[in-house]
């Protein structure tokens, strides 16, 4: 039986909105776009599902009244919601795991068998744990891995012999996506997913079981940020083929159930075409910034700033190597880099202090930490830089382009279509041309203020909140009448 | 930015120079060349599919991490104050009986003990053995509140005098096990000391244990509030917190269920309870190593060689090395004090009072495996059987066998016990993937 009912939908309709290790308990770009939804679009009752890892805060949004905050899925803990109740002995979720690791971890896993899984989890909580804890859970799902290790399809390699200490972590990995789909979700008339990984999961529940719409926005794109983490990660070849080909069975099950996939930019849906996705189901959003003043001249003191998390997806290390060859072309510029550590990433944060010292960029290069005013940071700056690998639509540079100031940023993600005109893009990871522009810019502040003023009425033109939060309503509203979308499958920005 | 067009086999060069590998499926290979070439996605979807086709990639074998050995150098700077704990809350017995008489003591003990041990597991299971252990029960601190006052009213109310005795006895023990589980074991020490010296050397021992039990509360309450930042984790679930609370609680029936022991007679049950403790401590650090060789032994055995050799080899002797572990230390200590006994003309209780606690400890260490690793129903089972035959048996030869009850009861649920420890160890891969895995 549907939820959507004719009248309330009318009235005021209920979006369930799911996040991942994001809003409301850490500060971040995709944080602060849930945020600037839920208060902006006020004509909807949102409820907010949190899915963290083991690690709960308290929120570090004020949560509007109107906004109901569900109680978080907790990855990795002893308890979870939904999972009481008397188990049932009728071996009725016996080859679970078996069906998970198949349909998740198998190149061409059969989705259908999938959703049927996860609603399955859903309809029997309590018997998902003693599946799982049993030992004929076990060999279901070691053939289920056999099946996929056999599976012979080009395109995917040579599945890597998992060893059992590998093979007992995925398959508490599954019981994980198992739990988190038979978690309880509260009706709603729209389910907005905000990452095709595990916030889709209690999505895909829902709408198998009352046909819900289901609207899903990639800010970056869940598998390559998987396959980019893991590719940096230096782990075991087992390790590694688990967590990239879960992200990619979670994300290939997110895409099949959306009605809309909404990504912040093209350059996402490029990936989601490529991935497999119907183009007529994508329409892009962009995200957008409250409509900036009237911008006031740079300082002019050869000052770079970068804003973004220390995270090697950001490529600080880059970032330091690029100050230390303009220090040596423009000894006078500093560099400020705000941002904390990412949680989990403590040790790349170390070993960008320890290049920071052996570079010996010293004062000439700080550490800012964490800012609760990215404009005023930006705006301080006579260049803003960026060296990321991966990137959505960094907010970060639409800020700058604010403030109207020059950007220096690697070409990934959205950034190229943003910045088009109003910096300079290079390649990832080539420190010499990020450091070439950096000084060209510092050199010649003429050039910099015309691609700033560029920037600032590029902003002003296409990335502006009203339209982002107007793009949202529209589709939300859309989803919940069940109206398909209008738009083109693949919008292009307007040069 | 511009990047001029890649051949499938010039970008193979690129992504397995950047990989240091072939690279695990083309969704890798696009990202590669993506995130570091600056290869727009589209290109370098379509690169990494032909990539891939024309070079298959071969599969290699993989080797899981597997966790780092226990750092041990804590456990005999936690097991001497421990050691001292014992032995100085010895020394309290008859001071307390000399007052209060011997009936009230031995009842007092008899509520004491089992009660203690039900707290420390429950407390253990739910917040003491977890990272965020102390600062989880702070969270939780307003929900017990009213618990101390509750430890020392209830059985007050329901026994008089021996009730408040038990749960002085009962609130200064598992304060003393919050005290340690912070860190502060040698503070603890110093105090149970000081009551000892305190009560032998004339003060009136129940003001003594009531001042005792408040100061370990207190300390208790300011270690728990000072115990590090707001948790980020849950506590452990309450089932089977509950269930472990059972197992501590049926440990304690079995200890005070023989009649032949005699609980009030000065230091003796204390000074003979010392070589089990201490053994039990020993050799239980020592099984808990299993979850490190667990995922040792199955390092590196493809999960899909179905005729993978005997792994459970390595856990079982783990199993037998902590047995023997325990056997030795009490009996190497039990002789040591029996021969001082002997030499001083002392009375520690007897060889069969020390084999006795000897059994207990070893049924504490064989039924703690089997909580730990998910099979609590067997526990209890094995338990209750323990507490049938302690009671059956201090009754029919107690009064001919000091510790006849302790022996018996612990004999037959580690018997019991036992065939599921083997088991459970003996098949470590479902262990892992299962029972440790999936709390």
């Amino acid at each position: 039986m549907s939820h959507v009912t004719t009248e309330r939908v009318r009235l005021r309709p209920r979006v369930l909105l799911t996040t991942e290790g994001t809003y409301p308990y850490v500060v971040g770009g995709v944080s602060a776009w849930c945020d600037l939804l839920v208060r902006s679009i006020r004509e909807i009752d949102w409820h907010v599902l949190p899915i963290v890892a083991g690690r709960r805060r308290a929120p570090l949004y004020r949560i509007p009244p109107a906004v109901r905050l569900q109680p978080p899925i907790e990855l990795w803990a002893e308890t979870l919601a939904g999972a009481r109740g008397p188990a049932r002995a009728d071996g009725h979720t016996d080859t679970l795991p078996r069906t998970l690791v198949e349909s998740l971890i198998g190149w061409d896993g059969d989705l259908e068998a999938l959703t049927a899984a996860l609603t399955a989890c859903r309809g029997h909580a309590p018997d998902v744990r003693r599946t799982f804890r049993s030992r004929r859970g076990w060999e279901s799902f070691l053939a289920g891995l056999r099946t996929v290790t056999e599976e012979d399809v080009p395109e995917a390699g040579a599945t890597p012999n998992l060893d059992l200490v590998e093979a007992a972590t995925l398959y508490q990995i599954l019981y994980w996506v198992a739990r988190t789909a038979a978690a309880p979700t509260p009706p709603c008339d729209v389910l907005h997913v905000t990452a095709a990984g595990w916030a889709a999961i209690p999505a895909i529940v829902a709408k198998a079981l009352h046909g819900t719409p289901l609207v899903l926005t990639e800010h970056g794109v869940y598998v390559r940020e998987a396959y980019l983490a893991a590719a940096r990660s230096g782990e075991s070849p087992g390790t590694r083929f688990a967590r990239t080909r879960l992200a990619r069975g979670l994300a290939r099950a997110a895409y099949a159930a959306a009605d809309v996939v909404a990504p912040v930019t093209d350059a996402n849906a490029f990936w989601e075409v490529g991935l497999g996705i119907d183009p007529a189901k994508i329409h892009v959003v962009y995200n957008g910034l409250s409509s900036p003043g009237a911008p006031q001249p740079p300082p002019r003191n050869g000052t770079v700033v970068s804003v973004g998390r220390i995270d090697p997806l950001k490529d600080v290390h880059t970032m330091l190597r690029v100050a230390d060859e303009v220090l040596r072309r423009v000894p006078s510029a500093r560099f400020e880099h705000y941002g904390p550590v990412t949680d989990g990433e403590e040790t790349y944060g170390r070993s960008c202090l320890a290049l920071h010292e052996r570079l010996g960029l010293g004062d000439r290069f700080r550490f800012m930490g964490r800012t609760t005013d990215p404009e005023g940071v930006v705006r301080d700056a006579d260049v803003v830089l960026m060296t990321s690998i991966s990137e959505g639509l960094p907010i970060a540079i639409l800020e700058a382009m604010a403030q109207a100031r020059p950007v220096v940023s690697t070409g990934v993600g959205g950034v190229p279509d943003v910045v088009k005109g109003c910096g300079i893009v290079t390649r990832p990871g080539d420190v010499h041309a990020l450091a070439l522009a950096v000084c060209t810019l510092l050199r010649r502040p003429e050039t910099a203020r015309q691609l700033g003023m560029r920037g600032h009425r590029r902003v002003r033109r296409i990335f502006d909140e009203t339209s982002c939060v107007e793009g949202y309503r529209d589709l939300l509203l859309a989803a919940a009448r069940g109206v398909a979308q209008p738009e083109p499958a693949i919008a292009q920005v307007a040069a | 930015m511009t990047v001029s067009r890649i051949d499938p086999e010039g970008a193979r060069r690129i992504v397995e120079a950047r990989l240091d590998r072939p690279p695990q499926d083309m969704l890798e290979a696009a990202v590669v060349l993506e995130a570091w070439v600056g290869v727009p996605a589209r290109d370098a979807l379509g690169l990494g599919t032909e990539m891939l086709r024309t070079t298959p990639a071969q599969p290699v074998r993989s080797r899981g991490p597997v966790p780092d050995p226990p750092d041990g150098r804590g456990v005999w700077r936690e097991a001497l104050p421990f050691a001292l704990v014992v032995l100085a809350i010895g020394g309290w017995a008859g001071p307390l009986a000399g007052t209060l008489g011997i009936g009230v003591i031995e009842l007092a003990l008899g509520v004491a003990l089992p009660l203690t041990m039900a707290l420390q597991w429950g407390l253990s299971s739910r917040y003491l053995s977890r990272p965020e252990g102390l600062a989880l029960l702070a969270r939780d601190a307003r929900g017990h509140l009213a618990a101390p006052t509750l430890l020392v009213a209830v059985p007050g109310l329901a026994l008089g005098v021996p009730g408040i005795v038990a749960g002085l006895l009962t609130l200064t023990w598992v304060g003393g096990a919050i005290l340690v589980r912070r860190g502060w074991s040698v503070l603890y020490a110093a105090l149970v000391v000081l009551a000892a010296v305190a009560m032998t050397g004339g003060l009136w021992p129940p003001a003594i244990l009531g001042l005792l039990a408040l100061v370990t509360s207190l300390l208790a309450a300011v270690a728990v509030l000072s115990g590090g930042a707001p948790p980020t984790h849950q506590p452990g679930r309450l089932g089977r917190a509950c269930t472990a609370t059972l197992i501590g609680l049926g440990l304690g029936l079995l200890l005070v269920a023989d009649r032949s022991v005699n609980w009030s007679f000065g230091a003796l049950p204390a000074v003979a309870l010392l070589p089990a403790t201490l053994a039990c401590y020993w050799s239980g650090t020592y099984l808990w190593r299993f979850q490190q060789v667990i995922p040792r032994v199955l390092r590196g055995v493809s999960a899909a060689d179905t005729r993978a050799p005997d792994l459970g080899r390595g856990p079982r002797r783990i199993l037998l090395g902590a047995i023997a572990r325990l056997v030795a230390l009490t009996a190497a200590i039990s002789g040591a004090l029996l021969g001082t006994a002997a030499l001083t003309d002392a009375s520690v209780g007897g060889v069969t009072v020390l084999a006795g606690f000897g059994m207990v400890a070893m049924a504490t260490l064989v039924l703690g495996l089997l909580e730990s690793v998910g099979r609590p129903a067997a526990a209890l089972c094995a338990l209750s059987a323990g507490i049938g035959a302690d009671v059956l048996a201090s009754q029919l030869a107690g009064a001919h066998v000091a510790g006849a009850g302790l022996i018996a009861g612990s004999a037959l649920a580690v018997v019991v016990a036992l065939p599921f420890a083997f088991s459970t160890l003996g098949d470590p891969v479902t262990t892992l993937a299962t029972r440790l895995g999936i709390p």
